[in-house]
């Protein structure tokens, strides 16, 4: 263990005007780079947006089956792991021997929503995953608690990408999301890098 | 405790001089002795009580100088316990580095116990509190009153009996703390809930002679949402997310103490990779605490300009924290046993960055403030608070260390292998304003040595522990085989399983020790879980050091105390 | 009375017992797949190996009994070796399937590789053998992947229905359960199927992806279905029941119940229960509180002596009935409940299994309590003879039976506590809304004269209140009082005022009731 070296700060100034004009400098410098070199931390939104990291938890997105129809067997592991209480879902009866279970309701009411990425973390089947849309609106509450069909909708997913998923990284077993090579093989999604 | 039987062979707390002390002074007063994942617990009769808590303080022997934590805790119909009620008092010796539990059983219809208010300064919202949330009295106790929830609420919310879809609107809020004394011309001004110079909604009323301050009072509860109670409610990891939200400007740290403090439980070790991960980005988020805590303090003061330059720096560790977990504030990356996912490959280049960007503002901010005079002026011998008075209020952290007390959890209890890494404590000497702000700017270049240091041993290997009782199993052995499968579903619906115990888990967060006390019954969800917020004990001290000051300055000490509501309020 | 040592505990068990029902009555947990405590012992999945000291090999601990000064041990690193292997083993073939799979959350499986497998798999999916899945047997859904072969299924068909439908097909890797020709299963038990299949491959068709079991909270309930009184757990969700299960009561129904109980929770949360008060007006109904129907009807009550008629039902709780009857006797009415069947066949059976004819809970603590006063007829002649001016009905079977119409439409005022909306309800001028058996405390007497506790499990609809309350309501505002405010009291009342409940309270009943002694000739009819 290293030793505790305990030190006592330093409470001295500097006499005199010398330390105001060190802070004008550095004011008149932070002015420069922000005004003339353009290095503003602050960006110009709506018409100027962020790109958020590959791994960014915003609004879920359902997968698909080759079909189209939802990867999600209706298992409930998202609702139970989900510390808001915010999923809802009903599950009805699929033809298919090997399916047998799929959702008839998939519902998130996203105002409660924290975006834990729990749901990610519980899926069993790479059913849910999050995107990286952050900036939804809506007028009512009642728009905002988003359904199955507009979790399986594609077009804003294209524009801002996929997010937060199930990882790549797990050196215990990486693991090959089939879901996520079906979006860039059908609609041409690819999954942002990871940072920046 | 079953449990601690088995793992203590000889008798529990045998070579402590805790127990031998409080043996000799309160004979058959001492009630219970238990030790179980290095946790001293003595139980003491409720006539022992304040001999016990005395004894603890003032016997050169023990030297529990400063006050950690105090709370209730409610047994309904649980067996083993004769009483419904029990209070536990947290407490540590500085000097003697040893942290103890004391304990006394409180029967269901008459739940009082006399005031600790006397020997612990701390002691005293602590106690509003317990009653507060348990409706246990405190005889002598001079100000027993609402302290969380407001004055019209019924019932005591923390009792394991409360029906919690009650709600108890406040019709008619307090509108006078104080009262002006009959015949003076002293004025009363409100600062907060609402107001900029608090920050965040807490509210402080004030009596002012001219702009003297002749006495203040304080009122919290704003953003009160009974974390605690919601946590009876959640499975071990579904509190996770909950813990973003108390010191929101540093989220990091607190998921990192509650891993912790469960992993201590369970006794399941994080992977050393996640440790060291762990490290850096909670030494990242104490970095952003103080850039936030000095940023803030400084515009009270009408310096705007290193608020916004130490802001540029911020955006840097959060785009580092997004990368690694996809959140900026409320991250929810530690996992009870390691982390949520393995960081991503360019983790080195960002932090390298990061550590640049904080290098750079960090340099700004000391040449704008350190040693110029107009602000040292502005801050030097207000907010005075000596050595022993922090350490009885139950301060830690930065502020303690300013007047003066080297406590650093990160030294003298290393956790998450911070033995490795060399930092020094730096310390204060008069324990006022500057200090605290000296303290911190120097932590902060002492985080950065850490993380470099950290970045550069930074180990391969897992993120989380391959406890299967513990971490969910890796999702390419879930999709394919029934054994993974069923680990998964178990962990998901049943959640960890600890054994039946309790611990106190406790981490140098950015305002000072943060504490988890958690008492499990060996189910899904934990018996009581109790935070120790290092500002809920520094916020009660405000109003007595303002006092006989002047009203400008009140402002200039709220801000380097770092009070953040989250955490206040729980 | 063999003395033995399991797990370092000294332990006496009387002879016979063996070594599982030792284990697990003394809280040692031994995992099991085929062994179940009504049916006979198999010992086929081998899931309970125990080393016992003296004997080479492991034993299985639900086919060994207990003998003089024998050692077990259930936990040492041998037994657990072989058990994790045996799990191992009864995964081979097992389906990736826990998503969709109704059992996860009570599977044996499940619980059993957390406290005893902990293993990795070593088969990858290709490898694993096909069976057939989905097969619709009724009530019943078979996936015969899922099965762990271990014969509960075929020992419960044997045994306990002798129906024996179910049978093992094939043999080796292919071994699996079915019916002939896929024929359904057509007995009235096969809801016990599902609860003995210890994993998935038989579940229930009714429940069948309605619900995941662990958002499911439980309370100890008795069935209304018929005068047997099997115990049983209420299911629910936020105050919805989901379904019904039977709890262990050896003395009762071991840990079975027939499906025409199992279906009565469907009766609960509807849109037909009458969830408020109303009173009938020159213009139509109009809904008031219970308080002002309350006042109404004890209008009518206060001082009319016997020409007051109150009719009970015995599918009331026997705190409902007393207070109903301290009512009657209070205002001076005539009292009865025997509408319908006067045959009163409580102790008859209807089959061999655990279904009774009498299909009402409480007749027994209906007659225990002094209901069976005036006769149901004689109330009805005086009703037709103008003689009655107000008449109470706990429940609307009176008004049923179209025999009585006539009669009763002689009848000025007629209140009724009912549960759910009916035709039947035009014909009455007050209706109060009751609460069901399952949003109430109280207790039913069954045919046996045991008497068993039922608990809230769900909140009652609107204003719905439990029966006792209503009557208390009356009783209040006809100038008597029933001093209790809680079922718990009302029955302490009523211990002190019937023979027989003296010595009874709530604690006392417990979760598995309390009997009380029968006459000779009644026990004759009852004995199993």
């Amino acid at each position: 263990m290293a030793s505790v070296r305990v030190v006592t700060v330093d409470r001295n100034t500097y006499p005199g005007i010398y330390p105001i004009l060190i802070g004008l400098k550095i004011t008149l410098m932070n002015m420069i780079r922000t005004v003339f070199l353009r290095q503003a931390a602050t960006i110009q939104f709506p018409e100027q947006k962020r790109v958020s990291s590959g791994r960014y938890r915003g609004i879920h997105l359902l997968t698909a089956r080759e079909d189209g129809t939802p990867k999600c067997v209706a298992c409930y592991m998202c609702a139970t792991a989900c510390p808001a209480e915010c999923i809802y879902i009903e599950s009805g009866e699929r033809p298919e021997e090997s399916i047998e279970k799929y959702p008839t309701r998939f519902e998130i009411d996203l105002l409660r929503c924290v975006y834990c990425g729990f749901c990610v973390d519980a899926c069993p089947e790479e059913a849910i995953m999050m995107s990286r849309e952050n900036d939804l609106v809506g007028t009512t509450r009642a728009e905002l608690i988003i359904d199955r069909d507009r979790l399986m909708e594609r077009g804003k997913l294209a524009e801002y990408g996929p997010g937060y998923r199930p990882s790549d990284h797990d050196v215990r077993r990486p693991v090959r999301i089939a879901a996520l090579e079906r979006l860039k093989k059908e609609h041409g999604i690819v999954p942002g890098m990871p940072g920046r | 405790m079953a449990s601690a039987v088995e793992t203590a062979p000889t008798p529990a707390g045998a070579s402590s001089p805790t127990l031998r002390v409080l043996r000799d002074k309160l004979g058959d007063g001492l009630t219970g002795v238990d030790e179980w994942r290095g946790d001293l617990a003595i139980s003491v009769s409720r006539r022992a009580w304040l001999e016990a808590a005395r004894t603890l303080r003032e016997h050169p022997e023990l030297d529990y100088k400063l006050f950690l934590d105090l709370c209730g805790v409610d047994w309904l119909d649980k067996d083993g316990h004769d009483e419904r009620f029990e209070v536990v008092l947290h407490a540590y010796s500085v000097s003697h580095k040893h942290h103890v539990r004391l304990k006394v059983a409180l029967p269901e219809n008459d739940p009082r116990l006399d005031t600790l208010s006397g020997v612990y300064k701390g002691a005293n919202w602590f106690e509003r509190e317990a009653w507060d949330l348990y409706g246990i009295t405190f005889m002598g106790h001079p100000n027993l009153s609402r302290i969380l929830t407001h004055e019209e609420f019924v019932g005591h919310p923390m009792r394991k009996d409360y029906e919690t879809p009650k709600r108890h609107l406040l019709k008619e809020a307090k509108q006078w703390l104080l009262k002006v004394p009959e015949g003076s011309e002293h004025m009363i001004v409100n600062i907060g809930p609402s107001h900029p110079a608090m920050h965040g909604a807490f509210r402080v009323q004030v009596l002012l002679d001219g702009e003297t301050i002749q006495d203040a009072e304080a009122e919290i509860g704003y953003m009160h949402r009974n974390f605690e109670k919601m946590a009876e409610e959640r499975s071990y990891w579904q509190i996770i997310p909950y813990t973003d939200r108390l010191n929101y400007c540093s989220s990091f740290m607190n998921g990192h103490g509650y891993a912790l403090a469960v992993e201590k439980l369970l006794g399941v070790p994080a992977p050393p990779r996640a440790e060291a991960i762990r490290v850096i980005l909670s030494e990242f988020s104490r970095i952003m605490d103080h850039f936030i805590c000095i940023g803030a303090n400084v515009v009270d003061l009408g310096a705007i300009t290193p608020f916004f330059v130490v802001f540029r720096a911020r955006e840097a560790i959060y785009d580092l924290l997004e990368a690694c977990c996809g959140a900026r504030l409320t991250v929810s990356y530690v996992r009870i046993g390691g982390l949520a996912q393995d960081v991503p490959d360019n983790f080195d280049a960002l932090c390298k960055a990061a550590v640049v960007s904080v290098r750079d503002v960090t340099d700004q901010m000391e040449r704008l403030l350190t040693r110029n005079p107009i602000f040292a002026n502005r801050f030097r011998e207000i907010g005075v608070m000596g050595a022993e008075d922090a350490l009885s209020w139950g301060w830690a952290g930065p502020c303690l260390r300013g007047s003066g007390v080297a406590y650093d959890v990160r030294k003298d209890h290393p956790y998450s292998g911070y033995e490795q890494y060399d930092f020094d404590v730096p310390v204060g000497t008069v324990g006022d304003c500057y200090d605290r702000y000296l303290v911190r700017v120097a932590e902060i270049h002492q985080s950065l040595r850490i993380i470099e240091q950290a970045l550069t041993k930074l180990p391969k290997g897992p993120v989380i522990t391959d406890d299967k009782k513990v971490a969910l199993p890796p999702k390419s052995e879930v999709y394919s085989n029934i054994e993974a499968l069923m680990n998964h579903f178990k962990l998901v619906y049943e959640g960890i399983l600890p054994p039946s115990g309790e611990v106190y888990g406790y981490t140098e967060a950015a305002n000072g020790e943060l504490g988890y006390y958690i008492v499990s019954d060996g189910r899904k969800f934990p018996w009581r879980m109790k935070v120790r917020p290092p500002c809920f004990a520094i916020y009660a001290a405000f109003s007595e050091m303002i006092k006989g000051g002047m009203l400008a300055d009140a402002v200039a000490i709220i801000g380097g105390l770092n009070v953040i509501a989250g955490e206040l309020d729980r | 009375m063999p003395t033995f040592t399991i797990d370092g505990k000294q332990l006496e068990v009387p002879t016979g017992t063996t070594v599982i029902q030792a284990a697990l009555a003394a809280g040692i947990y031994v995992p099991y797949f085929c062994w179940h405590p009504d049916l006979p012992v198999d010992g086929n999945c081998r899931m309970c190996l125990v080393e016992i000291e003296r004997m080479p090999k492991l034993q299985i601990a639900c086919n060994t009994q207990v003998t003089d000064g024998m050692v077990v041990r259930t936990n040492s690193e041998k037994a657990a070796q072989a058990r994790r292997s045996t799990l191992e083993f009864l995964l081979v073939n097992h389906p990736i399937d826990c998503p969709v799979c109704d059992q996860a959350g009570e599977c044996y499986l499940q619980d059993q590789y957390m406290k005893v497998g902990l293993h990795d798999s070593k088969i990858e999916i290709e490898e694993k053998v096909k069976k057939r899945k989905v097969v619709d047997l009724g009530p019943i859904m078979l996936d015969a992947e899922r099965c762990v072969l271990c014969s509960r299924c075929l020992r419960y068909e044997s045994t306990v229905t002798g129906t024996n439908s179910l049978q093992f097909v094939n043999r080796g890797n292919v071994t699996q359960i079915a019916t002939f020709e896929n024929r359904p299963i057509e007995h009235e038990y096969a809801g016990n199927l599902a609860d003995v299949c210890p994993v998935g491959a038989l579940l229930s068709s009714d429940f069948r992806f309605k619900m995941r079991v662990w958002f499911l909270k439980e309370s100890e309930s008795v069935c209304p279905g018929c005068s047997t009184g099997c115990n049983i757990y209420v299911d629910q969700r936020d105050d919805v029941p989901e379904r019904l299960r039977p709890r262990r009561n050896v003395e009762v129904n071991k840990s079975w119940m027939c499906d025409p109980g199992r279906a009565l929770y469907k009766e609960i949360a509807v849109t037909s229960r009458v969830s408020g008060a109303r009173l009938k007006q020159a213009k139509g109904w109009k809904g008031t509180s219970v308080a002002a129907a309350l006042d109404e009807i004890g209008s009518w009550l206060k001082g009319s002596g016997n020409s007051v008629a109150f009719v009970a039902s015995p599918q009331a709780t026997n705190e409902d009935l007393f207070a109903f009857s301290v009512l009657a006797r209070s205002v001076g009415g005539l009292l009865d409940f025997r509408v319908g069947d006067p045959q009163l066949r409580v102790r008859e059976r209807l089959d061999q299994v655990l279904q009774r004819a009498d299909r009402n809970p409480n007749t027994q603590g209906a007659l225990d309590l002094g209901l069976a006063r005036d006769g149901v007829d004689q109330i009805v002649k005086r009703c037709a003879a103008g003689q009655i001016k107000a008449l109470v009905l706990l429940g609307p079977e009176l008004l049923r039976n179209p025999a009585n119409l006539d009669a009763l439409a002689k009848v000025p005022f007629i209140a009724v506590m009912a549960t759910h909306e009916g035709p039947e309800l035009d014909r009455v001028h007050a209706i109060l809304p009751l609460a069901m058996w399952a949003e109430v405390e109280g207790t039913f007497t069954n045919y046996q004269r045991r008497v068993q506790r039922l608990r809230k499990a769900v909140a009652a609809p609107g204003d719905a209140r439990p029966g006792w309350e209503l009557a208390a309501g009356l009783l209040q505002r006809s100038g008597g009082t029933l001093a209790a405010t809680s079922a718990r009291e009302v029955f302490a009342r009523l211990a002190q005022a019937v023979p027989d409940y003296t010595a009874l309270d709530y604690k006392l009943i417990g979760s598995t009731g309390r009997a009380l002694r029968l006459p000779d000739a009644a026990a004759a009819e009852a004995r199993v």
